[in-house]
């Protein structure tokens, strides 16, 4: 399990099947997430068995769900195109929980995701792409040290129109300077 | 066959394996196109099998580049195309390297895009090409593509990270 402030990281589990299955198939939740169709249950089982059958590994399977300090499990988040050659990925989150929303769960849950990423995954870069039209998720990730790197015209069609995606993207070096660079265990204890 | 001014694109064949062998070993080429590992006959000849061996589809066309004079001069292809976003990305490769500033690779792109838009009633094409592949952009800048950004430091070669080229062009534009 991964410590933040507000939010734990634990290694998805089939129990939380239900949960995951009602979240996508919100049209609230999924309205970002570029999903449109609906996901039956036996999908979804399907999907999160083959991530839950084997430890994580890089390059595989990097999926953490989100509890808050008091074991409610309110969404997920992932790395997806692990190269470690060019020591990047691309993350992907989702809140489920609307309940949690606007409160600092994501922000947290996105700052211990990336601490991470940098501490322990030895990554140099994180990306994501967001859609133009949800600034309330473009504000978090400014938050956490993402800058807008490239706006990619009409990449989507969503509800009767083209839309526009960013590339948000952080490097290790901002991440540290911006939220501080975690010391090694020697220097603290000096 | 799509028919462009100077080059054709057509379907791959298992005949044209032992050329793509050798361009896909070639680091002159392949280091505008990531991935640094040699590769065996036999892995590029799966590789070409999986292709060469079914009609292609809208989600990933890949085409054989040969001059009019019938030359295989390399490879370009349009992936993951999305139905509802009507989007898709484009790479290309001249693997002969006596091709390359000749206009050849230009001709390949714009023909491309011709038929992502006429034939496959696309919206939007994007590519990503490495920042020091200046002769790269400069033609895909001629067939009218825009840089929207840059991924900073999003490749790492030859000893140092790099930033990756974001570039797209839409339908409206390339009609006008």
């Amino acid at each position: 399990m991964i410590e933040g402030k507000l939010v734990n990281l634990r290694a998805g589990e089939m129990a939380d099947l239900d949960r995951n299955f009602r979240w996508m198939n919100d049209r609230e939740v999924t309205e970002h997430l570029a999903m449109r169709y609906p996901i039956s249950l036996s999908a979804e089982e399907v999907w999160m068995r083959e991530g839950t059958a084997k430890p994580m590994a890089f390059g595989s399977h990097v999926f953490f769900a989100i509890d808050t300090k008091d074991g409610v499990h309110i969404g997920n988040i992932s790395f997806h195109a692990m190269s470690p050659e060019h020591r990047k990925a691309r993350l992907g989150v989702v809140i489920g929980d609307k309940g949690y929303w606007a409160k600092g769960y994501g922000t947290d849950a996105m700052l211990t995701f990336l601490r991470f990423a940098f501490d322990e995954m030895n990554f140099h870069r994180i990306d994501l792409t967001v859609d133009a039209d949800n600034p309330r998720a473009i504000a978090c990730y400014r938050k956490c040290g993402f800058v807008e790197e490239a706006r990619m015209r009409q990449t989507l069609f969503m509800r009767g129109a083209y839309k526009d995606q960013f590339v948000m993207g952080v490097l290790r070096d901002e991440f540290y300077s911006l939220h501080g660079a975690t010391q090694a265990r020697e220097e603290v204890a000096r | 066959m799509i028919e462009g001014k100077l080059v054709n694109l057509r379907a791959r064949e298992m005949t044209d394996v032992e050329r793509m062998t050798r361009w896909i070993n070639d680091r002159e080429v392949t280091r505008f196109m990531g991935g640094a590992y040699p590769w065996s006959s036999e892995a590029e000849e799966a590789f070409v099998r999986t292709t060469a061996s079914a009609p292609m589809t809208f989600g990933d066309l890949r085409f054989a580049i040969d001059t009019k004079d019938g030359v295989h001069i390399g490879g370009c292809g349009l992936h993951r195309a999305s139905p509802e976003n009507r989007d898709a990305e484009l790479g290309i490769m001249i693997g002969e390297k006596a091709y390359w500033s000749k206009g050849y690779g230009s001709d390949a792109v714009a023909t491309l895009v011709r038929f992502a838009f006429e034939e496959m009633n696309l919206n939007r094409v994007e590519l990503h090409v490495y920042d020091f592949n200046e002769r790269g952009q400069a033609a895909y800048r001629k067939c009218g593509f825009v840089e929207e950004g840059r991924m900073r430091q999003a490749h790492f070669s030859e000893g140092k990270y790099g930033d990756v080229v974001v570039m797209a062009v839409l339908r409206d534009e390339w009609v006008s």
